[in-house]
Parts: structure tokens; sequence; C-alpha cells
């Protein structure tokens, strides 16, 4: 019978593949890392298909009960996987069939569901699509901050400090990478005082420090301080998301 | 027998219907309080979900409410589908339905909805945003394509949840694409048969039927809006100037 885990995660340095390292680290997990290099379409080649036919990260197989490999994709049902499997003492999640239990999942779905997607087309119109759409623009960047808005109404009723329950959950896990990252998509998280306190007290979780630097340092905190480069690393992402858009429509 | 669950949905939109095919697919008795566009951002329906967005559902015999199509859906199966009718009880297929019901949450319904914004809902036509989101429809359409070869479902040999919640927007891939109707799968036809192999089930003739009969009390078109309103902003015009007349 080969040993668990052996976790073997495939990811990139972004809010979807962070909330995996971090949900990782919060569980003091030991894993390998494969970095996917998607500027090189690496997620598109068939190895990694084989993994994810959607050719998306994160992805992570890990050897299962049955001694045999599992693959897994969507960074939603990865989470839930890790907390069903190595979550025995409830440290980042709730017992199945309690009220917190489900609570989380709605939270959780609301990410991957809402904000995500959202606070991705925000990212995509803003920075990297091929004209400049105002319309576009503020279409997504207003859901955002009206998605936002839930969340910073949600932590000013917490007791806690986080979104449900008495401690961070995998749904306040999911939610970080891309709250941290709100100024990219044209949001001024300054106008949500609760959410903006939630960040840093994320931010000074020990597994989030180090689980965001996975697979290479996590920097979009520093890039709000230095427009030069923020300019040069849009202008970078913009040609491989146009280069990728031009390739699926020939399929 | 529980008592009835009660799910709070606005007619027009998919995915209160995946919520309704799940119960009728299980059995479970549920009463519906069917609001309208306007009230969903609103009073009472915002204390049960503060996101502002249909369905949310009460179940009198937990006392839980509960929002997000995939948390109720979870919520459902794990309650309720006690004999395993659309789930397995065995891990590696649980977690793959799982991946399968969050690729649709987040992969399927974003863009199919956004891809619907812009080609029937939004007033101005922008071509290189159309074009953004009917290029992705069609690649998880493709990644559905791939994945259903060689097999009838989604995960192993019987209907799940998973293959359930693909299918209210799915339905309305013609409206998602701007084809006609039987067009709409053309080039993924174990899509395509995967997915009338659904629409002919009983849960979802009764889901559509109950749908016809709600928009038809609300006076609203196939669109989702009021009879004769073409888009958004004439829609949300009328709804303020009917405000207003109710004002006065």
């Amino acid at each position: 019978m080969a040993t668990r885990p052996d976790i073997h995660l495939y990811t990139t340095q972004t809010p979807n593949g962070i909330k995996i390292s971090i949900t990782l680290e919060e569980l003091g997990l030991p894993y390998k890392v494969t970095k996917i290099d998607i500027s090189k379409n690496t997620q598109k080649e068939p190895w990694f298909l084989e993994i994810n036919p959607n050719g998306r990260i994160p992805a992570l197989t890990d050897t299962f009960t049955d001694g045999k490999t599992i693959r897994l994709f969507e960074s939603g049902s990865i989470q839930q996987y890790l907390i069903d499997q190595y979550d025995k003492d409830h440290k980042i999640s709730y017992p199945r069939g309690t009220r917190e239990y489900y609570e989380m999942n709605s939270w959780l779905f609301f990410l991957n569901a809402g904000v995500g997607p959202m606070q991705g087309q925000a990212n995509h119109f803003s920075r990297y699509a091929p004209e400049h759409i105002e319309y576009g623009v503020k279409r997504y960047t207003n859901e955002t901050r009206r998605l936002y808005g839930v969340l910073n109404t949600q932590l000013e009723k917490s007791t806690s400090g986080y979104l449900v329950g008495d401690k961070c959950t995998i749904a306040d896990i999911a939610h970080w990478g891309w709250v941290t990252a709100a100024f990219w998509a044209g949001v001024d998280i300054d106008e949500f005082p609760a959410l903006k306190a939630w960040d840093e007290r994320m931010l000074a979780r020990p597994g989030v420090e180090k689980g965001r630097h996975v697979p290479e340092r996590h920097t979009i905190k520093d890039l709000q301080k230095d427009p030069a480069k923020m300019k040069e690393i849009a202008e970078k992402s913009k040609a491989w998301v146009q280069q990728g858009m031009a390739a699926d429509a020939k399929k | 027998m529980p008592k009835p669950i009660r799910i709070w949905l606005a007619p027009p939109g998919p995915n209160p219907w995946k919520v309704i095919i799940v119960l009728e697919e299980l059995q479970i008795p549920y009463e519906i309080t069917s609001i309208r566009f306007e009230n969903i951002k609103a009073k009472p329906f915002i204390d049960l979900n503060p996101n502002g967005r249909v369905p949310a559902i009460e179940d009198p015999n937990t006392g839980l409410t509960l929002w997000e199509t995939g948390a109720i859906i979870l919520y459902l199966i794990e309650q309720y589908d006690t004999e395993k009718k659309l789930t397995y009880d065995t891990v590696v297929e649980r977690n793959r339905l799982n991946q399968w019901l969050m690729f649709q949450v987040s992969g399927q319904g974003p863009y199919y909805g956004q891809a619907t914004w812009f080609q029937v809902l939004h007033s101005e036509k922008i071509p290189s945003a159309i074009n953004r989101y009917v290029e992705e429809a069609k690649r998880v359409c493709g990644v559905l394509e791939g994945s259903l070869a060689g097999k009838k479902w989604l995960v192993g040999d019987k209907i799940t949840f998973a293959d359930l919640a693909f299918v209210p927007w799915n339905d309305r891939l013609d409206a998602v694409l701007m084809c006609e109707g039987e067009k709409k799968f053309e080039g993924f036809p174990l899509v395509k048969a995967w997915h009338e192999s659904m629409i002919s089930r009983p849960s979802w003739k009764k889901a559509m039927e109950i749908r016809a009969k709600l928009m038809d009390i609300q006076g609203l078109a196939w669109n989702g809006m009021p009879k004769g309103v073409s888009n958004m902003e004439e829609y949300v015009e009328k709804i303020k100037k009917d405000a207003e007349a109710a004002g006065k």
C-alpha cells in the first residue's frame, strides 16, 4: 500500500493557485509542486489534460485510499477533498452535517461562481482586452464591488473576524488571493473597511504567508506600489491572453 | 415524510431550475415562493441571501437557510438522497461529482451568463465582448464532449446531480450562441445526446411546466423580460416608471 498523503500540486502564481497551497500549508501537509507555465500553454499539453480535461490550474493528484492515483481539478473541489481527507481535527472546516459546514459551502460557492469569475472579467476588460470597452470595464468592476459589499457586511456581523463561525475556513482561504488583488481589477479595498481588516488578518496567518509564495513569490501587493512594473506585467499578460483567445477560436 | 422545503426563486433565470429538478428527481416535497426580478436585491429576500441572487431555500426540517445552487444541491443530496439515487457513497466518485459541479457553477454558468447578457439583455451590441463569451461557451461544450466519450454520464454508470446541474444552461445554449434551437449542439453530438436524455425526464418536464406558469403570472416573455421589452435598459426604466406610478 502506497503511503498517503502523496500530494502533487500543479499550479501557477494566481489567486486560484495559491488557495490550494495555502490550504495545504494551513493543514500542515507535505506536497510536491510543479509550476505550470501558462504563458507557454503548458496547461493545454496532453499530459496535463489527462489530469484536468479543462486545461486550467490548479490540479492535484494524490494516492487514494485504494492505493491508486486520484486526479482532481476545480479549486473548490480540491479544497473540499483536502478537508474531507485530511482535516480530521477541523482546523479549517466544520464537521459534515453541521449548520456551519453548509454555510461554509455557501460562501465557497459564492467565491467560485461569483467573485472569481466576475473579478476575472474585470481584470480582462480593464487590463487584457484587445480594445478598451468602457462598458465592459464598468460592468465587471461594479459587480466585483457589489460582491465585496456582500462580504464586507458579512464580516461586519462576524464576531470571529472570519466568514463563517468561529474560525478561518476554506471559504476564507478561497477568497483571499482574489480580495488581496482587488486593485488589479480596479477596486479600492479602502471602500470596504471590514474586508480590508480581514485581508490583513488573513495575511498575518503563517499558513497564508507560506502558501502564498507557491510556486514563486506572491508579488501582487508590491506591484501596487510600482506603476511602471504593473504596466509591464499587464502588457505581457495581455499578449498571451489574446494569443490564447485566438487559439481557442480556431478550434 | 419530511415537511416541504421552501424554495425562493424568480422564474426567468436558469439557476433555480437546477435545484427544482434535483427536488423532483428525489421526490422531496417543496413549495415555491416566486418573486419578481425587481425584488431580488430587496427585503425580505436579502435576509435569506445577502447576495441577492435566486434561488435560496429554507428547510423547516433542519431549520437551515441556504443559498448558492451548488451548496444547496450538495445539502439536498447529503440530507435526502439516502438511497444514493443521484450520487455515490464511494469517495472517488463523490469527489469527481463535486469536481463537475464546481466546473458547472464556476465554468459554465458565469460564462454562458455573460454571453447571454451581451447577446440578449444588453442594449448595445459589442462584437468583441460577444465573441469572448461565445468562444468560451463553445470551449466548455468541447470539454464536456471530450469527457463524455465512451460513456453516458459524467461520473459512473448512472445519472447524478452533476449531470443534472448542466441542464438548465445547456438548454438555452441557443440564446448563448444566438443560433436556431436545433443547431445549438452542432459539433457536440455527445453533449446533445446527453442533454436530450435528461430533458426527456419527468423532472425537467415538470420544472418547465411550473416555469411557464410562473412566467405567465408575472407577464414575462421568453427572454425573461416583460412582453414588449427588448433589452435590460428598457426593463430597468420600466421598473422605475412602474414604481413611480405605484407611489402616486
